[in-house]
């Protein structure tokens, strides 16, 4: 019987090396990611790559405001994911809604919706922020302070109560069968 | 004077396009705003007769539609932006309908220009102006379901109230203030 607790520090190394990012850009941070994939930040230094699949990613950037409509989105992709899943917000959009303060399509606070390990403040944070906020994951993640997939199971009823808030129960259904009726008239054409 | 003569001789071709459309028109009204910029006044039924007759005259493509409102008017300005590749100017179609949600009715120019169709669903979202004869009028678009129906583009929709409503967060602010710190 092997306690595979004791490798802990082992996995939670390999897992700091091999963040793969769900590519899924939100906002006006995706075009802070040329730069950060390209040759002068070059994240793949660290092990990191983007990743269509949300099945095998790691890391879920959230890179910018949040409507609810994507919000949505986020949270069925977030779900999706294996764990250990570690999320990042990238601006103020997704920390207390920024210049979207006051507007009727962006929510305020993201981590209402869904657990975020880091923040990065700055709008837009400049590559080097962004940088600074990876190593911060990074440390976060070897000495295991980024749980909070762990804390969206603990408190998924505070979550969802505050999804359910926002959407309306039952949203997921709703949002899945609002466009058959459309996709239906199609084919008979 | 020598620079009203100048403009004069830049924008000849755009008065020479637009005597060819009003000969066609009379209904209409039209000015050159500057060099490449024209700009017609139309009555909102004879919508789809200028439209084609623009398309005639080589205006081939449709940039936008977009609505202006007009809250003490009582109205709606619909603006049809076109361009035409061949002449390289960009038109203004400006047209007035009341801006009631039950009034705000417009024909459907989707048959002449293809693209109308995303700029219609779009005014529609956004302010309720109806276009009849576009079947996809009540296909969702870009706002979610809590939205819709509320068309938060109109200039008498309580747009802070809303947010409050929704996010329940800004209640600890005073809308006298004019200048935020969160
Ligand atoms: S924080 Fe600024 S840069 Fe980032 S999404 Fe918001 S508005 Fe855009």
């Amino acid at each position: 019987m092997v306690d595979w607790r004791l490798f802990e520090p082992l996995f939670n190394y390999a897992r700091k090396k091999s963040m793969w990012i769900v590519a899924f850009c939100t906002g006006c941070g995706g075009i802070e990611m040329p730069p950060l994939m390209t040759s002068r930040y070059d994240l793949e230094r660290f092990g990191m790559m983007p990743n269509p699949a949300p099945r095998m990613a790691d890391l879920f950037l959230i890179t910018g405001y949040v409507t609810p409509k994507t919000l949505k989105r986020i949270i069925i992709t977030y779900e999706m994911q294996p764990d250990p899943k570690y999320v990042m917000a990238h601006g103020s959009c997704p920390l207390n809604g920024g210049p979207y303060w006051d507007s009727y399509n962006a929510i305020k606070h993201l981590d209402k919706y869904i657990p975020v390990d880091v923040v990065i403040a700055g709008c837009m944070p400049r590559p080097e922020a962004v940088m600074d906020g990876i190593n911060k994951m990074m440390e976060m993640i070897e000495n295991g302070t980024a749980d909070g997939w762990k804390r969206y199971k603990e408190n998924y009823e505070w979550y969802k109560k505050n999804q359910d808030e926002l959407f309306g129960e039952g949203w997921r259904e709703r949002e899945a069968r609002r466009w058959l009726p459309w996709l239906m008239d199609k084919k008979k054409e | 004077m020598a620079d009203g003569q100048e403009e004069g001789v830049k924008t000849m071709r755009e008065e020479t396009i637009i005597q060819k459309i009003l000969e066609k028109a009379p209904y209409a009204e039209g000015k050159v705003r500057r060099e490449r910029r024209i700009e017609f006044k139309i009555p909102a039924e004879r919508i789809r007769d200028f439209l084609m007759l623009l398309k005639e005259k080589d205006f081939e493509s449709m940039m936008q539609i977009t609505v202006v409102d007009w809250p003490n008017d009582g109205e709606y300005e619909l603006v049809y932006q076109m361009w035409s590749y061949t002449h390289a100017v960009h038109a203004f179609v400006k047209t007035r309908i009341p801006r009631d949600l039950d009034k705000a009715r417009m024909p459907t120019v989707r048959d002449i220009y293809p693209v109308a169709e995303t700029y219609e669903r779009d005014a529609h979202d956004f302010f309720g102006v109806y276009f009849e004869g576009n079947d996809k009028m009540e296909m969702p678009w870009i706002l979610d379901d809590t939205e819709q129906g509320l068309f938060p583009y109109r200039k008498d929709f309580d747009w802070i109230g809303y947010v409050k409503k929704k996010y329940k967060i800004l209640d600890r602010f005073d809308e006298d203030k004019d200048n935020y710190v969160i």
